[in-house]
């Protein structure tokens, strides 16, 4: 593996605009606009979605202790309930890092929790009660991408049809709302260009964005007749199987304009741009077609999107979901639903990645988080209320690592149901060192 | 003699505007003669690999209304930020003059002294922008000690010419807190008085003192924020 020097990833990642940070700091995907923990992180806030019948029932930002030396080291320390369940899902910090913004799938709540007076302890500062009515029709909040003094939400779905067709929703770190970017479709490309036989189809999922480059990127998922369809139902009706996107799009970061669509099958989810200074790519993987996707500039300056591994054994649908990056873009961990799997694939080269190393998390796993230093990783269960596995296999945890180069070795595990807490889904980190 | 040496750093990478760049004036009846956009007079930067959107082909949507305030400019007069908001488009960060952090306020003074510098070469951009930087080191950053980091920019041949730039502080931390917490800039005052720690930000503000646009770091091109002020000029039917 080619690894570079961490002085140069310390440019880049200065260049990216965040705080000056050392060599065992932050997770790897965040905004580049905000700023990064600069000593190891002390807390794992995990957005959890509330089970009936169990504990208080509500969805709730928890708050796992991970200070080295700390007493309570690998427990829950704290934990606020936000009054009901509404498909917690994913969340995101604010750029300047004081709040983290999570979001409902199914009620488009959004909770916007302050967690810079106590970081410890997050508390919850203000609900957006009006996210579809604001956005003009947009439903199902889910990737919140930090900018400055804003903060841009990719929608999953919308309230006419409930399908796939959704938009981009900005809002002001105030939680008021600014504008609704709505996905270039077939019938209304708003200036882009379908490359080669891709079909717009105005889905949305993720969001990222290289600032050097002025490009944002944004994935296409699903709407929210699937997403809250049982799996298992889903999976046996072929016209439901039909509503998945098959589209990423290029747009220009600054003017919200979309550019480029690219064909991606297959449902592309998680998105992430490597933080080196000279490096122009994405990766992202199709949930159902279990393929790695490599969003490149060419040598003509012209953005690209192909294929470039197997994730597992396709045929199997092991159904790959979140992605974790190297802060020295070397390897990427990719999650597996299906299969319970972990893979890390060796990317120096971006063109032609290599699997090197694979372990079983658990019956089921959706989401990972790794150290800075890719030192520590962790792992979460849920993927979505309705789709996680039943009976014994619908284990709900957080689990953590070390990884010491060649393997993960055990660190800790919490169980969220044996906690009473419901499913872990998104994880993020905190730390009291980034408020003085 | 510290500050008077900071002004001299920041003027050292102030960027001449490139030849052959020309406008004509505003105005009406006086239609200027557009040649290039305002972002062709600035020197590329290799931290930006990209061109900037042609101006007026893209919507700046308003952010949120800039805070009302009391600031004291060079001379201690007390002024309403409002006031001083009004009728021009304002570029406007938050400072302090002690800063070493090189991606903190030396960026940003250095992308307003090549944005102060290369206006000269557009006329009439000076009677409809300007640049403001506000002090959140109020109890360093005195009306004396502005006042002396000023001098270069007031008493400039070309000053005239060039965007007015309000430099200014404040009475002190009552006074300076809701004007940070209206704009949303953030600053961590540790016990460690010597750093102010604080995010990055530019703000662009229209003539009716709405913020249309922040830049952080990565953002800082005097190009984009050109482009964008040009925007909100051609969206005012001014080019």
């Amino acid at each position: 593996m080619n690894r570079r020097e961490f002085g140069a990833l310390a440019t880049s990642a200065l260049a990216l605009g965040v705080m000056p940070f050392n060599a065992s700091a932050d997770e790897t995907c965040q905004s580049p606009y905000m700023p990064m923990i600069t000593g190891h992180e002390e807390y794992i806030y995990i957005w959890t979605l509330g089970v009936e019948g169990m504990g208080d029932e509500q969805d709730k930002l928890v708050t796992v202790d991970v200070r080295p030396g700390s007493d309570t080291r690998g427990q829950i320390i704290n934990s606020v309930s936000v009054g009901g369940r509404n498909e917690a899902h994913h969340g995101g910090f604010s750029a300047d890092r004081r709040y983290f913004w999570a979001g409902g799938l199914d009620t488009n709540r959004v909770f916007i929790f302050d967690v810079h007076t106590d970081p410890s302890n997050p508390t919850l500062h203000k609900t957006i009660e009006t996210f579809v009515k604001d956005s003009g029709g947009v439903v199902g909040p889910h990737t919140f991408f930090a900018l400055p003094g804003r903060m841009m939400i990719t929608g999953l779905s919308n309230d006419e049809d409930h399908g796939g067709r959704t938009a981009l929703v900005e809002y002001n770190d105030d939680g008021e709302y600014i504008a609704t970017y709505w996905m270039p479709t077939e019938d209304d490309m708003q200036g882009a260009v379908a490359v080669g036989d891709a079909v717009a189809d105005g889905y949305g999922y993720d969001i990222r964005a290289l600032i050097r480059k002025n490009i944002m990127l944004t994935s296409s998922f699903t709407g929210w007749s699937n997403y809250m369809m049982d799996f298992g139902q889903m999976l046996q009706d072929p016209e439901a199987m039909k509503r998945f996107g098959n589209t990423i799009v290029q747009w220009d970061l600054h003017t919200r304009q979309p550019k480029k669509v690219f064909n991606v099958p297959g449902a592309p989810l998680e998105i992430r741009f490597p933080w080196g200074p000279n490096a122009n790519y994405a990766f992202s993987t199709t949930a159902l077609t279990s393929k790695l996707w490599l969003i490149y500039e060419d040598d003509a300056g012209e953005w690209q999107a192909k294929e470039v591994a197997d994730i597992g054994n396709p045929a199997d649908i092991p159904l790959p979901v979140d992605i974790s990056i190297a802060a020295n873009d070397q390897t990427l961990w990719i999650n597996s639903f299906m299969d319970g799997m972990t893979r890390l694939f060796d990317v120096s080269d971006p063109h032609n990645p290599k699997q090197i190393y694979e372990k079983k998390i658990a019956p089921q796993v959706n989401m990972v988080s790794q150290s800075w230093d890719g030192e520590r990783v962790y792992f979460t269960s849920s993927l979505l209320g309705n789709w996680d596995k039943k009976g014994a296999d619908d284990a709900q945890y957080v689990k953590a690592y070390k990884w010491d180069g060649s393997a993960l070795i055990d660190d800790f595990e919490i169980d969220f149901y044996e906690a009473q807490l419901g499913r872990a889904h998104i994880m993020r980190f905190g730390s009291a060192a980034l408020y003085s | 003699m510290r500050l008077a040496l900071l002004s001299m750093s920041f003027l050292v990478v102030a960027v001449s505007a490139t030849a052959g760049w020309q406008l004509g004036a505003f105005g009406d009846t006086e239609k200027r003669q557009k040649i290039d956009p305002f972002s062709s007079a600035f020197e590329h930067n290799d931290a930006f690999q990209f061109e900037p959107p042609q101006p007026g082909s893209y919507a700046l949507n308003v952010i949120k209304k800039a805070p009302e305030g009391r600031v004291l400019d060079i001379h201690g007069n007390s002024r309403k930020l409002s006031d001083l908001l009004q009728d021009k488009v304002s570029l406007v960060s938050f400072v302090y003059l002690n800063c070493g952090d090189i991606n903190g306020c030396p960026l940003a003074m250095s992308t307003l002294f090549d944005i102060h510098d290369t206006s000269a070469k557009i006329p009439g951009l000076h009677e409809n922008v300007q640049l403001m930087t506000i002090s959140f080191d109020p109890e360093r950053d005195t009306v004396e000690a502005i006042e002396a980091f000023a001098y270069p920019i007031t008493q400039s041949d070309t000053a005239t010419k060039k965007l007015d730039w309000h430099v200014l502080t404040t009475s002190g931390q009552a006074a300076l807190t809701p004007i940070l917490e209206g704009f949303g800039q953030v600053v961590d005052r540790s016990t460690d008085q010597e750093q102010i720690s604080h995010l990055l930000r530019i703000y662009l503000v229209d003539r009716d003192g709405q913020i249309r646009n922040i830049y952080g770091l990565g953002l800082i091109d005097p190009r984009l924020l050109m482009g964008d002020v040009e925007t909100l000029l051609l969206e005012e039917g001014l080019l």
